[in-house]
């Protein structure tokens, strides 16, 4: 054979080689895919007029007793294979697939124990797997359930319901997939009332009662851990230990008992903005602008594709190779409106649902090469700084009832630029972590915040105790009255969660001596008014509502002692059950004030360190003192010798130093945990560099220069700072000097230009006299 | 990467052209009875010999000594100023674009970019005195073209390396308003992004063309002094 040809068979064969190898080719067609059932082609979707089964696959009919929940399994199972769909993105977390780019964290608020713990089953940077803290299956979906759309760690199997005998799994049930928290079309559909359900335990009846397929009474939570669902319900309690139950809404039902499910193939927004809603802290809701998608009309669906395998599109740049399916790549940003994959190259059909292509004009190339789509296009602008915001699932957003659910810790904050997987600047969120930790060697391990709480003791807890004085003294006040603790320039009042919460009193010192009052009409008056108890002409009803209060007082559990109040040299309190009036001992002194009678001492309400503690946090969001987390440490240090605890928050690590003094340090477990952020997009107007170079380049912009100062559940003056240049890596003085050059920037295009125009015109007319020459024009001339 | 290919395989072929006019201007001998093969083999044995006797001569001391002589510290003082602002520009903004193009995956960035952008103010200025001010040293005057058969005989087309010198000047001035008009218009808001990546290669190879003019320049100049020292009267 020629050389040529043993060349072109070489060549041949390379090629094929790299067609067959390549993940272009590597990806199934969507006929291939034996996942995905066949598509007859239509556009619409059935009717869904459907018998609903049980998790026995007993068919349910609405007019019977004792009625089962219906099952998603054995629902929907018979058409949409259940197997299928539980490898989807939303209930393959513990299934230990590649976890992608990093995503949002679960994040374990306790603000008790001052706990702020990223926590994920993906191994994504700074996040801590739920099994290496102890968490089972059952803690995690105690914690997170709220906000799970089913499935995942709220299924889990068998094996590992067995193995873990704190769960109470037989007693709740596992929470299925639930279907309809997303594709459910109807306005019934209730996120709340999935979240009260699994606050129940009620987690086979979530989705029934959720959806408004039926509605679901009982708490599972109040059962005991032997009942099971074959039980059925409680005999000996109707009122408190009632098992839950469900009745369906009969009217959705036919003569056939096929229920009737207002379903979308393509869910709503509503549905994903339930668990995925960021907003900024504080703003209002009118003044909320929707992602310029949503306002072209546009569903998250529409780019969040996916097939029967709810396997969905994340939108990222490179999630296409890591698929091995190319699609992905034309719902990023830059293959939706450029129609390029992630290296530039033109591979994907650009313009998807309209897609329009941006003209960029002025923007210089190397902006496409180290920035992301979402620098200039997403998120809030960096206006002032970074802007703090609440998300869903970290701040419990959108469930709504008596109690107040959401919460402003942790603090999220964005946009905060760093270079992602790719080296690219993108926009992130950002936690900055706060926990309890043992220290192994150079790492870290957190220490779960109950075990926390049980070695702190009453070091911790300050709050409740007070609100629970503050709560049965609530008894005994007429309604327009309050009790209150008057401590500095602070009012404390009860919440309705058994804390407390504090109002600022304007021009009060803070250093005015604590007492117990009762607000009344905005007035503040003390508990125990100042009167002469053996006074004749005292006020005859002092003395009954003196013992009201002891009364009240002598509900709160965990008392030191009964109950007693001091005027003057008078003692009131209860003796084997009877008002007590007698003479105060001399140690006493002569203050009105209520107590506890303690070792033949009169001790306050609550101790000055608590006074101290909350005096402090007032006002703040912070939730520990730095003398609170000393002594936790030294609690800790003392139930575990030769362990080295720490404490960590506001990007910096805490730890009892020489002579019981607290220190801190830096450490990499004490970084914040960031993850990209795309939403919201913002208008073309409202993107960085609409109005030119300056909006990043100028000697003081947001862009370059704003500060975040790390925040946490410690109110302490020694947390870290952070200048947006360092998240990116970028050298400050550098940007700072660049930033200034665009002060004289139009002085050097002006410059340019005039330059450009003689060196051009004088080469022009240089170029046509040597023409004229040649041609011999000139010297006829 | 076929970027820096062209500009090492130009700048090679610049030298090499370079070196071999050199070489054949200072044969002694009848050149038309060489044949090529010869001839390579006398050019490599010539450019071999004269990069080690260079290298030889080579040393900081020599190169101060050498820049030291330089004409362009006789000048007036305007005139000096002008120059040594036009070569310093040039040299930084040759060094620092070529290194960075070739080099460094990144590109140019950081404060070696901030001194690019502010020596690209300064070059484009001095390059606009120097052609209104010096230009018209380098315009000759040829011949009206007359359309016989001769037109097309290289030796009577008159090309020599003074005119070379003055084509290689103005080809220098080509580029460099290339070069200022393609680092003007990306500043503007008037290229989209295709118009981007034109400007963006036009830079980069007007830039090329004007290091690649400037060595014809140097080099014929240089070589012209250096006979002119040894035969004095050569100087076109």
């Amino acid at each position: 054979m020629r050389r040529a040809g043993v060349f072109v068979l070489a060549a041949l064969g390379l090629a094929a080689a790299a067609a067959v190898l390549s993940p272009g080719s590597a990806a199934p067609s969507a006929a291939q895919d034996t996942n995905q059932p066949p598509w007859d082609g239509n556009r619409t979707i059935p009717a869904h007029l459907i018998p609903l089964h049980d998790e026995f696959d007993e068919p349910i009919i609405p007019t019977g007793t004792h009625l089962l929940p219906f099952s998603a399994r054995n629902t929907c199972g018979p058409c949409h294979e259940y197997e299928t769909i539980q490898g989807g993105w939303h209930f393959s977390a513990t299934s230990g697939r590649d976890g992608g780019r990093p995503g949002e964290p679960w994040i374990w608020l306790d603000p008790r124990t001052g706990t702020i713990l990223p926590v994920s089953y993906r191994p994504w940077p700074g996040t801590f797997d739920p099994r290496s803290l102890g968490l089972s299956a059952w803690d995690f979906t105690q914690l997170f359930g709220r906000h799970f759309p089913g499935g995942g760690p709220a299924e889990p199997p068998d094996e590992e319901v067995l193995s873990d005998p704190d769960a109470r799994w037989s007693v709740s049930g596992r929470a299925e997939i639930n279907c309809l928290a997303c594709h459910n079309r109807s306005p019934r559909q209730d996120h709340s009332e999935w979240a009260k359900q699994v606050l129940r335990e009620n987690l086979r009846w979530a989705a029934t009662a959720a959806s408004g397929v039926g509605e679901v009474g009982g708490m599972a939570s109040r059962l005991g851990g032997t009942w099971d669902i074959y039980d059925g319900p409680n005999p000996d309690d109707h009122e408190w230990a009632v098992a839950p139950y469900v009745k369906y809404r009969a009217a959705d039902f036919d003569s056939r008992h096929n229920y009737f499910f207002d379903l979308e193939y393509q869910p709503s927004d509503d549905r994903c903005l339930a668990c995925h809603s960021v907003s900024p802290k504080d703003e209002l809701q009118w003044k909320a602008d929707p992602d310029v998608h949503s306002s072209a009309g546009l569903r998250c669906v529409d780019c969040h594709r996916h097939g029967l395998d709810h396997d969905m599109i994340r939108g990222y740049e490179g999630e296409g190779a890591a698929r091995g399916d190319l699609t992905a790549e034309s719902f990023t940003c830059r293959g939706c409106h450029m129609g390029e994959d992630a290296k530039g190259r033109p591979r994907v059909e650009p313009g998807r649902l309209g897609a329009p292509r941006p003209k960029h004009t002025g923007i210089p190339l190397v902006h496409f090469k180290r920035l992301s789509c979402t620098v200039c296009h997403s998120g809030p602008k960096p206006k002032d700084g970074f802007t703090r915001v609440r998300t869903s699932r970290a701040n419990r957003l959108g469930i709504y009832g008596v109690a107040v659910w959401a919460t402003d810790l942790p603090a999220v904050f964005e946009p905060v630029y760093q270079k992602d997987e790719g080296r690219k600047i993108a926009p992130h969120r950002l936690v900055w972590p706060a926990f309890w930790a043992k220290r192994e060697g150079r790492d870290v391990v957190p220490i779960r915040p109950e075990e926390v709480a049980a070695a702190a003791g009453d070091v911790l807890g300050q709050e409740e105790r007070i609100g629970q004085v503050l709560i049965a003294l609530t008894l005994v006040m007429e309604e327009d009255e309050m009790p209150v603790l008057v401590s500095g320039r602070f009012v404390f009042e009860p919440t309705v969660d058994g804390s407390i919460e504090a109002t600022e009193r304007a021009g009060v010192r803070d250093d005015t001596p604590a007492y117990w009052g009762i607000r009344k009409d905005g007035e503040i008056v003390p508990l125990v008014p100042d009167f002469d108890p053996a006074a004749e002409d005292k006020d005859p009803e002092i003395e009954p509502r003196l013992q009201e209060f002891l009364q009240a007082l002598g509900t709160v559990v965990g008392a030191p002692g009964p109950a007693a109040i001091q005027a003057g040299r008078t003692l009131y309190r209860f003796v084997d059950g009877f008002f007590d009036v007698s003479e105060a001992p001399e140690e006493f002194g002569e203050a009105a004030r209520p107590g506890w009678l303690v070792n033949g001492d009169l001790a306050p309400l609550v101790s000055d360190y608590d006074l101290r503690t909350v005096a402090a946090k007032a006002g703040t969001e912070q939730t520990l003192t730095e003398e609170q987390v000393g002594l936790v440490l030294a609690a800790l240090a003392q139930a575990s010798e030769n362990t080295d605890f720490a404490y960590i928050s506001g990007g910096r690590m805490f730890r009892l130093g020489g002579g019981g003094r607290l220190t801190s340090e830096k450490h990499r477990a004490a970084e914040p945990v960031t993850w990209p952020l795309a939403h919201n997009v913002r208008p073309v107007q409202q993107s960085l560099g609409w109005n030119g170079c300056t909006d990043c380049h100028s000697a003081g912009s947001d862009f370059f220069f704003s500060t975040l100062e790390a925040t946490g559940p410690l109110l302490t003056k020694a947390a870290s700072k952070r200048s947006s240049t360092s998240f990116m890596g970028l050298g400050g003085f550098f940007q700072g000097f660049f930033g200034l050059t665009f002060a004289v920037r139009s002085l050097l295009k002006i410059v340019l230009i005039v330059c450009a125009v003689v060196v051009g015109s004088l080469f022009f007319l240089a170029g046509v006299l040597a023409l004229g020459r040649l041609a011999g024009l000139l010297e006829k001339r | 990467m076929l970027f820096t290919t062209i500009a090492a395989l130009a700048v090679a072929g610049t030298f090499l052209a370079l070196a071999f006019h050199r070489f054949w201007t200072g044969l002694e001998k009848d050149r038309t009875n060489l044949v090529y093969v010869a001839l390579l083999g006398r050019f490599w044995s010539w450019l071999i010999s004269r990069s080690k006797e260079n290298a030889r001569k080579a040393s900081v001391r020599a190169w101060w000594e050498y820049v030291k002589a330089l004409p362009l510290w006789c000048l007036p003082v305007l005139e000096k100023w002008l120059f040594i602002c036009f070569y310093g520009s040039l040299l930084y903004l040759a060094a620092s674009g070529f290194i960075f193009a070739v080099f460094v995956p990144r590109g140019l960035y950081g404060f070696p970019l901030i001194g690019h952008v502010t020596a690209g103010g300064l070059f484009a200025v001095c390059l606009t005195l120097v052609v209104i001010f010096k230009g018209r040293e380098f315009t000759s005057i040829p011949e009206p073209l007359i359309l016989t058969p001769a037109l097309f005989d290289r030796k009577r087309l008159g090309i020599t390396a003074a005119r070379t010198k003055h084509a290689a000047f103005w080809f220098f001035v080509l580029a460099g308003f290339l070069l200022t008009l393609s680092a003007l218009l990306p500043m503007m808001p008037l290229l989209r992004t295709p118009g981007q990546k034109l400007m963006f290669e036009l830079h980069r190879y007007s830039a090329l063309a004007a290091v690649l003019a400037a060595m014809v320049y140097v080099g014929l100049e240089l070589f012209e002094r250096s006979r002119a020292e040894i035969i004095p009267n050569t100087r076109a």
